[in-house]
Parts: C-alpha cells; sequence; structure tokens
C-alpha cells in the first residue's frame, strides 16, 4: 500500500515547497503531480518576486498597503501581512538555496519596477524568474529525499465520514489506477487558464486540484476574480512579462500615443493590471486598436539591457510573430492569465475540509483579493506553501491513517475511466468541447462583463457538460494515454468554468478584475464581501465570507 | 499554409512492435509552430497521438522532439521554417532515450544524470544572515546556465551518449558547471574541488568530443560543451591534472607553444602519460601500421618559421602577470 | 584566384600524404596558393581549453600574415577551418578584445584588422570555382562509386559560427561535390556525427565505437569509400578502423579517402600519386573499380 503523512499535489513552486517543509518537519512525505517537477507552470511566471526588505529603507507595510490597494480592497489584510512579514527571509532563504538574482553594484540583490507598487522591490532573474526559481526548488526537492510520484494524474479524493484518507491516481506511464493512502492531503495544482481560450497558460492548467476540492466539498473563494493580463501576445496569447513596463517600456495605441495618460497619469504603464487592462481594452473597444491589439514599444530601452533583463520576450516575439522588440513595438491585448480566487484556506493553508490544505494559485488565502499585483504570485507560492507544509506535517502527527476498501475505490475508479474509453463514436471531440467552453469564457467573462453574456455562458456551459458526458475518447490505450488525461482534465475544466460564471454573475458590482457595464460602480456598502462557492445537491450554492480589514480601511483607488 | 507532418510512431500495445511511420495532412495559420501543427492532428484527426507539450512559449522544455533529423523544441520552431520543399515536416522522438509511445520517451536516465551530480548549492562556510554578495557578472554568467530549461535536446544528439549511456551528458555536465562556477558553492575562494574531482573521472568531462552538437540544438543558448571546456579549465586551475585528458591539453599546448606545431608523437606519449606501458602498448600495433605505409609523422619534429614570436606569446599568455 | 595556404598540421604529419594531393589538385585547377611559413597551430579546440586567449592570440596572428598578403585563408582541414572560424567570430565580435589580443601581437609589428575570410578548399571549390567549372576538369568521372560523405564536426557546427545562414549550400557542399565526381552519394546520418578523434586518448573505447559505427553503417549501405576534408577524421576512420573493427567484432575495411584524393582521381590523377598507398585501410578494391569503369 503506498501511504504518506503528507501528499502534496503538483509539483510546481508552492508544492514542492510545502514538500520540503513538511519533510523537514520529520512528515513521511510525497509529491505527486501530473508532470515532472521542472515543466509546472511556475516556469511561466517571469518577472520576479516581490519582497520589502528593510535594509533597503523598504518596510513591510508598505508592500501590504500597495498589495490591499491592488486588491481593490478585497484582499484578506490579515493574510496580506503575514504574506508582506515574511517576504523577505523567504527570498533570502532562495538566494541562499541558490537562486541566480540580479544583482547590484554593491553585489546585493537588485531590484526593477513593477506594477502598482510605489518603489522597486521586485527581485528578478532576468525575465525568466520563475524557471529560476522553480529548478533550484527541484534542486532542494532531490537533496529533500522527498517520494516524488511523476508522471502520476489524480483523478480523485478519498473521504470516510467527512476526514480525507487518500487519493485516486493514474500513472501515466503505465495506465494503471492506484490508491495512495494519506493523512493530510495538500493542493497545489495551480490555477486553471485553459478553461478561457485564449490564456497565457500551459496546457497543463486545467484546475484539477480547485476541482476535486470542491467536488469533495472545500468552499471555493473569489472565483469571480480572474485576472486578464495587459500584455498578451497577439496570436497565441503567451505572456509577454510586466518587467518589459517595469524597465520602462510604453503602450501606445493606434496613432502612437500613450494612451495610459487618461487612466493613470501618475503610474502610467505600471498602475495595476486590471486597470491597464481595462484601458487597453476599452481603447481597442473605440477603435483605437491595430488589428484588435494595442502596441508594447520597447525600442526605446536599448539593445543591451533588452539581451541583458528581457532576453526571454524577445526571442518569444521573434519566435512566434517574427517580431523582433529591439526594432519594432509588438502587439499586444488583454489576454486571461491567472484566478485571484480558488480554494479558501486559511494563513496555513488549512480548508474548511479536515487535513486538506492549499497553497499557491489554487488556494485563495486571500491575499490577492479583486485583482493580483505582478510579482506576488511568485511569493505567495514559497509563502504559503512552506506554511501549509509545516502546518500539515504537525496535524499529521495527530491524525491515524483512516481504513478504507482500497481494491473498491481502486475498482471504482477503473471503471469509470473504462466507461470514458468504451464511449461510442459520437463525432463530437474533446478538444472542440473544450474550445467552446474557452470561447464562451473568453466572450463573456473576460475584463468587461454583463449579466446577459454571462447567462448566455451559463447556457452553454450547461449544454457542453452534456456533451461532455458522451464525448469519445480515441485513444483506447494504456501506455501514456494524453488523450484519455484531456478527457478527464476537461471534466475539471467545465466544474471549474461553472464557478466562476456563478460566482461573477452573483457579484453585482465592480471590483477589481470584476467590470460589470450593468453595475460599473465599486459597491462597497452591499459588496465588501467575499462570493464563496461550494457544491451543492443541484448545482453551486453561493454564501459569503466578510473581508478582513486590520488597518486600511477601504478608499477610491487612483494610479 | 498546407503541410504534410511526417510522424515516426510506436505504440507498444499494438501488435506492431516497430515504429513506424505516419503522414498527416494539416493546414496551418501563417505563425503556426510544429508543435501547433502536432497538436491539431491529435485534437482534430488522431487523439491516439502522444507527445509532451505544455507552456507554447519555450520555457518548460516538454516538447523537446527530432524535427528533420535535429533535436529541437517544437513550440520554437515554425512551421513554415521547418517545411522541406515537398511541404514535409518530419518529426521524431529525440534521440538516445528509450521510446514510450510514439513521441514520448523516457527521461529516467537524463534524471539518474541530473541526480548523480549533486545538483544543490553546497557551500562550504557559514550562511550570511542576509544575501551572499557576489558580482552581477557573476550571476549573469551563471543565469546563462540555469536557463537550461532540461529539455533534453542535447542530450538526444550527443555523439558520445548515443555510443555510451554511461556518459554523464552535456546537460548534467553543464548542470555541475551551474555549481563548481557559483562563487557561492565549494570552498571560501569559491572552489569547488571535490564536485571537479567526481567529474574528472571517466564518464565526467574529459569523455566529451567536442562535437559542438549540445551547442548547435539547445534552444536555450546555454552552450553545454562550452561549459564543459570550461569545466576543464576549472580541473587542470584544481591541479586535477593526473588523467589523459589533462595531460593531453597541456602537452598540446606545450607542443604548439614550443614549436608553433603539433608534435603528434610527444602528444600521445604525453597524453597517455610516458609511464603508461600498457596504453602505449595498445597504441603500438596502430603505429606499426602507419610507419609500415610512410604514415608516422615525422620522428625529429621542426618548428616553424619565426617560431620565437609564438613563444613569447605563449610566455606571455600562460602565465600573465599579475595586475 | 589566389589563396593564403594554410595546411595544418596533421596534413604534413600524421597524414603526410593530404599535403602533395591538396597542392597537386589546387595546381591543376589553376587555385593559386601561397604558403604562410610562419603561421601556428590553430589549437584544434584542445590548447582552448586550457587558454582560449592564446588560443586566439595564435590565429589572430595568422589572420593579419594573410591579411599582410591581402588574401582569404585557404585550408584543407575541417577542423582547422571550425577553430579558425570561432576564433575570427570572437575577435570581430568585439573591438575591445581584439584591440587587447592585437596588444600581444605588436612585438611581432603584427596586427590583426579584422577583415580575413578563412575558406575550406571544399568551400572554395563550390563557392568560389564553382562545381560547374570543377566538372571541366573531371576527365575520369566516379560513375559508380558509391561514396558516403563524412564532414568533420568542425566545418558543420556551431552553424552560426560557419555562417551557414549567409552561405546555406555549404549544409550539403560535400554531397554536392561527390555528385560533381561524378559518384553516387551514400546519405547517412552519421555524415555530421564526430569521428571519435579527440577522445582517442581519454576514451578509446568510445573512441573506437564511434569509428565502428560509421565505417560500418556505410558498409552496410553498400558504400565503396567515405570521403572526408577532415584529416583528423581521417586519422580515426582509417588508422584506427582495424581496431575498431575489432572491438565491434565485425570487418569493415571502409577505405577513406581524403578529399583532394577524391577529387584527384576524377581528374584521372593516379592513386599512387595521391598517396593512397600510404592509407591504412586497402583502398585497392576502389582504385580496381576504377580501373574496371576506366
Amino acid at each position: 500500500m503506498l501511504e504518506h503523512d503528507v501528499l502534496v499535489i503538483g509539483a510546481g513552486l508552492a508544492g514542492m515547497r510545502a514538500a520540503i517543509a513538511a519533510k523537514a518537519g520529520g512528515a513521511d512525505t510525497a509529491i505527486i503531480s501530473k508532470v515532472h517537477p521542472v515543466r509546472s507552470h511556475s516556469n511561466a511566471a517571469q518577472g520576479g518576486i516581490n519582497a520589502a526588505l528593510i535594509d533597503r529603507g523598504d518596510n513591510w507595510e508598505d508592500h501590504a498597503y500597495d498589495t490591499v490597494k491592488g486588491s481593490d480592497f478585497l484582499g484578506d489584510q490579515d493574510a496580506i501581512e503575514v504574506m508582506c512579514q515574511s517576504a523577505g527571509t523567504s527570498l533570502i532563504d532562495m538566494e541562499h538555496m541558490g537562486v541566480t538574482f540580479n544583482r547590484d553594484d554593491a553585489g546585493r540583490l537588485g531590484t526593477r519596477a513593477f506594477g502598482g507598487q510605489r518603489r522597486a522591490r521586485t527581485f528578478f532573474v532576468g525575465d525568466f524568474t520563475g524557471q529560476a526559481m522553480l529548478h533550484v526548488m527541484f534542486e532542494q526537492l532531490i537533496k529533500s529525499g522527498v517520494r516524488s510520484y511523476e508522471e502520476w494524474f489524480v483523478t480523485g479524493l478519498i473521504q470516510e465520514d467527512g476526514q480525507v484518507c487518500g487519493v485516486t491516481a493514474l500513472e501515466i506511464r503505465t495506465g494503471q489506477v492506484y490508491a495512495i493512502r494519506a493523512k493530510t492531503v495538500i493542493f497545489c495544482t495551480g490555477g486553471l487558464g485553459r478553461v478561457f481560450e485564449p490564456s497565457t497558460n500551459a496546457l497543463i492548467v486545467t484546475g484539477d486540484g480547485i476541482a476535486l476540492a470542491y467536488n469533495a466539498g472545500a468552499r471555493l473563494m473569489d472565483m469571480e476574480m480572474v485576472q486578464y493580463h495587459p500584455t498578451t501576445l497577439a496570436g497565441s496569447g503567451v505572456l509577454i512579462s510586466e518587467a518589459a513596463r517595469g524597465e520602462g517600456a510604453y503602450l501606445l495605441d493606434k496613432n502612437g500615443d500613450r494612451f495610459m495618460e487618461k487612466y493613470a497619469p501618475n503610474m502610467m504603464e505600471l498602475a495595476s493590471r486590471d486597470v491597464v487592462s481595462r484601458a487597453e481594452q476599452t481603447e481597442i473597444n473605440a477603435g483605437n486598436d491595430v488589428d484588435g491589439c494595442v502596441l508594447l514599444d520597447c525600442r526605446h530601452l536599448g539593445a543591451e539591457l533588452i539581451q541583458e533583463k528581457l532576453s526571454q520576450i524577445r526571442e518569444i516575439g521573434i519566435d512566434l510573430i517574427g517580431i523582433d522588440m529591439v526594432k519594432q513595438p509588438i502587439p499586444i491585448r488583454p489576454g486571461m492569465h491567472y484566478i485571484m480566487g480558488g480554494i479558501k484556506t486559511d494563513v496555513d493553508g488549512l480548508t474548511n475540509l479536515p487535513g486538506v490544505y492549499a497553497a499557491g494559485e489554487c488556494a485563495c488565502v486571500s491575499v490577492h483579493g479583486g485583482n493580483r499585483l505582478g510579482a506576488n504570485s511568485l511569493l505567495d507560492t514559497i509563502v504559503f506553501g512552506e506554511r501549509s507544509g509545516n502546518h500539515a506535517a504537525q496535524a499529521a502527527r495527530e491524525i491515524e491513517y483512516v481504513d478504507f476498501d482500497v481494491d473498491g475505490v481502486v475498482d471504482r475508479e477503473r471503471e469509470r475511466i473504462q466507461d470514458m474509453l468504451d464511449r461510442p463514436n459520437n463525432d463530437d471531440r474533446v478538444a472542440s468541447v473544450r474550445l467552446g467552453m474557452g470561447q464562451s469564457m473568453n466572450a463573456n467573462l473576460a475584463v468587461y462583463r454583463n449579466q446577459a453574456g454571462m447567462q448566455e455562458t451559463l447556457g452553454d456551459l450547461d449544454e457542453l457538460r452534456e456533451r461532455y458526458s458522451k464525448v469519445p475518447v480515441d485513444n483506447k490505450g494504456r501506455v501514456f494515454n494524453t488523450d484519455l488525461v484531456f478527457a478527464l482534465e476537461l471534466g475539471f475544466m467545465l466544474d471549474c468554468a461553472q464557478t466562476i460564471a456563478v460566482s461573477a454573475l452573483d457579484r453585482q458590482d465592480s471590483r477589481g478584475a470584476q467590470s460589470r457595464t450593468d453595475f460599473p460602480n465599486r459597491d462597497d456598502e452591499n459588496w465588501m464581501k467575499h462570493v464563496v462557492v461550494t457544491k451543492g445537491e443541484g448545482g453551486p450554492d453561493i454564501s459569503y465570507l466578510p473581508v478582513t480589514v486590520t488597518q486600511w480601511t477601504p478608499e477610491e483607488r487612483k494610479y | 499554409m498546407e503541410v504534410t507532418l511526417r510522424i515516426r510512431r510506436y505504440d507498444p500495445e499494438s501488435n506492431r512492435p516497430e515504429s513506424y511511420w505516419e503522414e498527416f495532412p494539416v493546414s496551418l495559420e501563417g505563425n503556426a509552430t510544429v508543435l501547433d501543427a502536432l497538436i491539431k492532428v491529435r485534437e482534430e484527426v488522431d487523439g491516439t497521438l502522444s507527445l509532451r507539450c505544455s507552456c507554447r512559449s519555450s520555457i518548460c522544455g516538454s516538447c523537446a522532439v527530432r524535427i528533420n533529423g535535429q533535436a529541437g523544441l517544437a513550440c520554437k520552431m515554425q512551421a513554415a521554417d521547418a517545411v522541406d520543399s515537398d511541404g514535409v515536416i518530419v518529426v521524431e522522438p529525440p534521440g538516445v532515450m528509450p521510446v514510450v509511445k510514439d513521441l514520448v520517451v523516457d527521461f529516467k536516465p537524463f534524471w539518474d544524470k541530473i541526480r548523480e551530480v549533486e545538483p544543490y548549492l553546497q557551500p562550504q562556510g557559514e550562511e550570511p544572515e542576509g544575501e551572499y554578495l557576489a558580482s552581477n557578472e557573476s550571476m549573469l554568467h551563471l543565469s546563462g546556465v540555469t536557463s537550461c530549461i532540461m529539455c533534453g535536446a542535447c542530450v538526444s544528439d550527443c555523439t558520445v551518449l548515443e555510443v555510451d549511456p554511461t556518459f554523464l551528458g552535456p546537460a548534467a555536465l553543464a548542470k555541475a558547471y551551474r555549481f563548481t562556477a557559483d562563487p557561492r558553492d565549494g570552498d571560501e575562494e569559491g572552489v569547488s574541488k571535490e564536485r571537479l574531482e567526481k567529474l574528472s573521472e571517466v564518464t565526467g568531462m574529459w569523455d566529451c568530443t567536442r562535437c559542438s552538437e549540445c551547442v548547435q540544438v539547445c534552444p536555450k543558448g546555454v552552450a553545454p560543451m562550452d561549459r564543459i571546456m570550461a569545466l576543464r579549465d576549472q580541473a587542470m586551475e584544481a591541479g586535477l591534472t593526473d588523467n589523459n585528458g589533462s595531460r593531453h591539453a597541456t602537452a598540446f599546448t606545450e607542443s604548439v607553444a614550443h614549436s608553433g606545431w603539433l608534435d603528434e608523437l610527444q602528444l600521445t606519449v604525453k597524453s597517455v602519460g610516458a609511464g603508461n606501458v600498457p596504453a602505449l602498448l595498445g597504441f603500438a600495433p596502430v603505429g606499426l601500421r602507419a610507419l609500415a605505409r610512410g604514415k608516422m609523422p615525422p620522428i625529429i619534429h621542426k618548428s616553424i618559421e619565426n617560431v620565437e614570436g609564438i613563444r613569447k606569446l605563449a610566455e606571455k599568455l600562460e602565465d600573465p602577470e599579475p595586475e | 584566384m589566389r589563396y593564403a595556404f594554410f595546411p595544418g598540421c596533421v596534413s604534413r604529419g600524421g597524414c603526410p600524404e593530404l599535403y602533395p594531393a591538396a597542392t597537386m589538385i589546387c595546381q591543376r585547377l589553376g587555385i593559386g596558393i601561397q604558403e604562410m611559413p610562419g603561421a601556428s597551430c590553430t589549437g584544434a579546440g584542445v590548447l582552448q581549453e586550457k587558454n582560449q586567449p592564446l588560443g586566439d592570440a595564435l590565429n589572430a596572428r595568422t589572420f593579419a600574415m594573410a591579411e599582410q598578403l591581402g588574401l582569404p585563408i585557404l585550408t584543407i582541414c575541417s577542423t582547422c577551418q571550425g577553430v579558425m572560424s570561432q576564433a575570427n567570430r570572437r575577435l570581430k565580435q568585439s573591438a575591445e578584445y581584439l584591440a587587447e589580443i592585437n596588444s600581444h601581437l605588436a612585438e611581432e609589428g603584427l596586427e590583426y584588422r579584422g577583415t580575413t575570410d578563412i575558406k575550406h578548399l571544399l568551400w572554395v571549390l563550390v563557392e568560389d570555382y564553382g562545381l560547374d567549372e570543377l566538372t571541366k576538369a573531371i576527365t575520369r568521372p566516379l560513375h559508380g562509386v558509391r561514396m558516403a560523405p563524412f564532414y568533420g564536426c568542425y566545418i558543420i557546427r556551431p552553424s552560426d559560427a560557419l555562417d551557414f545562414e549567409g552561405h546555406p549550400e555549404r549544409q550539403t557542399s560535400l554531397e554536392r561535390l561527390i555528385e560533381t565526381l561524378g559518384a553516387t552519394v551514400v546519405d547517412f546520418s552519421g555524415k555530421t556525427r564526430c569521428c571519435g578523434f579527440p577522445i582517442l586518448t581519454t576514451n578509446e573505447k568510445n573512441s573506437m565505437a564511434m569509428v565502428a559505427k560509421h565505417t560500418g553503417d556505410v558498409k552496410d549501405l553498400g558504400a565503396d569509400a567515405m570521403v572526408t576534408p577532415c584529416p583528423l577524421c581521417h586519422l580515426n576512420l582509417d588508422g584506427f578502423q582495424p581496431k575498431a573493427a575489432a572491438q565491434a567484432g565485425r570487418k569493415i575495411e571502409m577505405p577513406i579517402l581524403h578529399l583532394p584524393q577524391a577529387i584527384g582521381l576524377a581528374m584521372g590523377i593516379r592513386p599512387e600519386r595521391l598517396g593512397l598507398k600510404r592509407h591504412i585501410v586497402s583502398v585497392k578494391p576502389l582504385a580496381a573499380k576504377l580501373a574496371g569503369v576506366g
């Protein structure tokens, strides 16, 4: 029997950090991931990681205030305080582990400016900070001796009388289904970007953990808060880092004017992401676009700076659309990038389900509220990854393994999968259902939203769920059946899509990433609260939780 | 754009045990990558096609395959740049590693080698309270190596791994260099002598042929071979000279510095070590055969004209005066 | 058409048959070559492991000599080509570095201004001389001969140092030359791989495995001979072929020709004048086949 005190699902930065912490806390720890750890989507974080270092004259309260303001006052301030206070230590830990952060002239860690913050406190490795950190975390995972199940896909959470007792998982290489017993489970499965089409997110980002937890009874919170990143590449929609604007790039409309003057006269291109994306969408809607895009102009930064600090995004522009940002502005537009919402946890990562934790993008602590600041996500992963690992290891000491009918569970899961493989061909395709979902979400749950559009998407989703229940799987084999994995992921995505749409429809104000044309203003009197969604008998149930305010009273946001 | 993907497929569960070729015609948009084309096949035509892919932007390292015989990331190569004159793009799984299914290979040997170089920072001194102080230049240099995404393209096309699976290989050796060159790793001078000792053993840095395949195929400009050459330099600097590779480099340099060109006879003797009788005897039959055909290099090695200039250059650059 | 001739060490050392063969065909084709007696070894990538600046200084010195003659360099060695191309790129990329290297050359009264071009005989024939022109000199076309190309790493990679972008024809130059000689190209994936020579003293087993693989592969494909523009490859593929075959436990006996020898044969030069007798693997079956054709 495979069994572990702590089982971490997902091996990105949050997951590996959690596993290393749990192992250090004395727990028998394993990590399970549908891809090899270094393939995780933490790779894609480009610009950097925020931390207020006291010896640089910065202080955590300033960082916290910027984060609270960026969240449009929807973030829980107690949680934000925890994150910003821990930031310095967590950052230095990463440096000690070996991350090759850029330095200043004195050989100390160097910073760059980032959006929505009043001072430069973003530490970075070129424009591939996430990749640099992820690979170092993997090095530490190797050093830690944590058991790693690589290319294992978790298909279900096993519970007995409300207590989690393990997971079912598909070993992708062999097609075998296993049950893994666990005292505690930590979800670190990342976001759900592929629910939208297009998205900056990698193809593996399918909301698995969010859906698994939701279906097991966990509360999801702030699910309507979907970040559209201001600079995603025309066509494929891949990310062009905020670091470009942090280093001084301009946003231009079709006339070559810096339109951000109208929307954020002080911070200009470095206003918070929701503000910049809205400004771009407004300009595009007004016809000031170039083929549906606005332009990101880096030319004045010079070839040398671009090569040293923005080489990866330069490479992406050349490879994918044949434009060298040293010589030409690149066409960009707002694109789905991040979910602020997720599995509701406390500051130790604990959810409302005993023994179940969550950290990283799949979790909602909530430190990002209505809008996440750039370079706060890497910070989120390592701070709350570590805390949840510590807490889960400690909790596991007090918990006994729960007995369950292992063979029965495995047989049922195997049958469920076999039923999917046995579906008759009906000319429908998994990819076409996913595309229908993604396009509907992108049409109606994007930068601007309204009731009619969101209701239309909810209708679409009902139809798509119906189609999903019958969609055939081409590949009937066992060995590395990626076709089957996509089909299983699509089920998770459809669940996630529905929770986003119902939450967004429920919130009748505009705040952070949610801009409703039918409710254009922030309404603190009625909607200064978190929208919570849980799985009910007949579908999603909505409830609310208060926003925790410690020291910063809500005010109008200006950048 | 109309292209034909010619894909090498393999299904261990089917009744044909060998790999086979299958062609798929696809219509693509102008900027489509080879990965876009593969995904199109998988999503619209044949879901049984297995491949790994994720980020679509050259950072996750999942989609390394061989395109027209050369390893690279499918997401980095535009289809328009990959088609031949008949509109065909040939896609195969990466080399060296065993094929699991279609374009998916078993990366276990790859990760085993990464683990073998103890791939984590090992500072010997006390950890500072804040960050380690280091020059930006040193970090930028390392970032040129840590930008490796472990896609395996270099391993796929390595000429040594093709004949010897025990070679550590370009990815693991570049990873090792990332630590030996890190001022934070090793002793207070930043010298990682234990690492260099291990890496000097057989299967390590001296087994690279300098064929540049890894430099050519690396999608991230890591230039693994250049890092291996830098490891050799570090090892010799650290005094690890009791091996054929080091003796060869030293003897070569001495020969050129002395006469301006290569003294091949002396080079062989000095490389395997003048006292290494078994190895020298091993070369003897080859030498005798060559002698019989009048093929041996001249026994008396004459210097080139103006050799004085070269000797002076070597003196100056081999032992530069401390600045 | 005139070049500063850089024969390299091996064509006068381990492969003494190459130098006369190369100069002979150049003379017959009317390709003018002028020796640079003071030119040194390129370092072959080995010296560079220990001391890259010294390697670059040695090569800059050679480039400066050619520059003084006002001639591009012609080499007959893939390794020399690659090492010189890489050095030339470093020197041309940074004015600062070039100045530093020049400061070392000043004592000999030399200065490299960064204008020298370096071309292997193979490229000279394809790009400057022209294969059509070469065809005119072919009096004994190698019809019926199945010939496998073997480039040598340094003339293929890294391709950006060798300006393959500006000269895409370099990618297939050897096959086109073989066709021009009238022979049939035996294409095989090993043609751009490593011969194993650089690890001969450090890992002989692997080195021999490479020799056996490449020569054995083309044997299996029915080749009569293999041709290489690299004398270092020749040393291993020819000189060590018996040892490699013994290690692999098979009979191979694949004749390996230097590029100028293959050209010379097609120009009707007698095998003994091209030094074919000096090879370790007998060229007799090939010579017999040619005699039969003639």
